[in-house]
């Protein structure tokens, strides 16, 4: 039973061929996706730690989002 | 409804639904993969080669869907001047170009054993390859070109054109003798697969939606945080 699930009545090669290169691309473009997002988040927070306290408090006061991106990181770190 | 889609309302939402996704999406794979593989059953002609169907059907049809949501995007952002398009736009054009080779791949693999050729030049198969180039022509834009006023007016030409072979696409198999086979699932009139192989098309087609979503989100995240940053150096 197994070897047939195997061979899959001769056409194997094809079928886990046609799985396999679906599974294996769309693994590399969601690992390479999550990659630019940290790599962005990163740099973000590099940006903002940079700022002077001023200009951190009045980007944090001003944007609702600066401070959902970093709160959303301090929960990961 | 377009402020729903502003950074300052969607980001939280974004991150709760890529936790919802990344929590579900192994389970349901397993369980696509599993009536792919396993219990769905084989075609009398073509036997086990059928199950090639679950992945090469949910990435042709995503391909197409991605580009006509650009296409309708672009004419509103043209129309209206809505700039949160133009970052939609942006995120999902590598998810549309990514299944679109994955149904050109599949479907060569599919090819061999049913047709005996990996390719042929005819209509279906020529208009989805006509699809990719024009997907990579609009990512190319992004790429490219520097200002933003330039890349929405030439992104958007492209879609607009590219748009004319989405119906060539659809109708090619009606319209021209083509090695490829006449649809079987139709959204309107009686469709002619068996319910025991549409289940598993449409649990997998589930699949393939939730990955597309995944990525999408990603991607649009990325966009908000790349805006932030320039605003963040700006001031």
């Amino acid at each position: 039973m197994i070897s047939n699930f195997i061979t899959m009545g001769g056409y194997g090669l094809y079928v886990w061929l046609s799985f396999s290169i679906v599974l294996i691309s769309c693994a590399v473009v969601y690992i390479k996706t999550k990659k630019t997002l940290k790599k962005y988040e990163q740099e973000f927070l590099t940006e903002l730690q940079a700022l002077t306290l001023e200009k951190r408090n009045k980007a944090l006061e001003n944007s609702q989002v600066v401070r959902q991106i970093l709160a959303t990181n301090s929960k990961v770190n | 409804m377009f402020k729903f889609f502003s950074s300052t309302n969607i980001y939280i939402l974004i991150e709760k639904l890529i936790k919802f996704i990344n929590s579900i999406f192994f389970l349901i794979l397993v369980i696509g993969l599993t009536f792919a593989l396993v219990l769905s059953p084989l075609d009398h002609l073509q036997g086990d080669a059928v199950r090639i169907m679950y992945v090469h059907v949910p990435s042709a049809w995503i391909g197409l869907a991605c580009f006509s949501l650009i296409t309708l995007l672009s004419v509103l952002n043209f129309i209206f001047k809505i700039k949160i398009f133009y970052f939609i736009n942006k995120s999902i054009a590598p998810i549309g170009l990514l299944f679109t080779c994955l149904a050109i791949v599949t479907g060569s693999l599919w090819g061999q054993p049913t047709w005996g050729t990996w390719w042929a030049w005819d209509a279906r198969l020529t208009s989805m390859i006509v699809l990719m180039l024009f997907y990579v022509l609009y990512i190319l834009t992004f790429k490219i070109l520097n200002k933003e006023e330039l890349i929405i007016k030439v992104s958007s030409i492209i879609a607009i054109i590219g748009s004319i072979n989405l119906p060539i696409i659809k109708y090619s198999v009606e319209w021209w003798s083509t090695l490829h086979q006449p649809a079987s699932i139709k959204i309107t009139g009686s469709s002619s697969i068996h319910s025991e192989m549409m289940l598993p098309l449409m649990v997998m087609l589930v699949v393939f939606l939730l990955y597309a979503a995944l990525i999408f989100l990603m991607k649009y995240k990325t966009e908000i945080i790349r805006i932030k940053k320039k605003n963040i150096k700006r001031n």
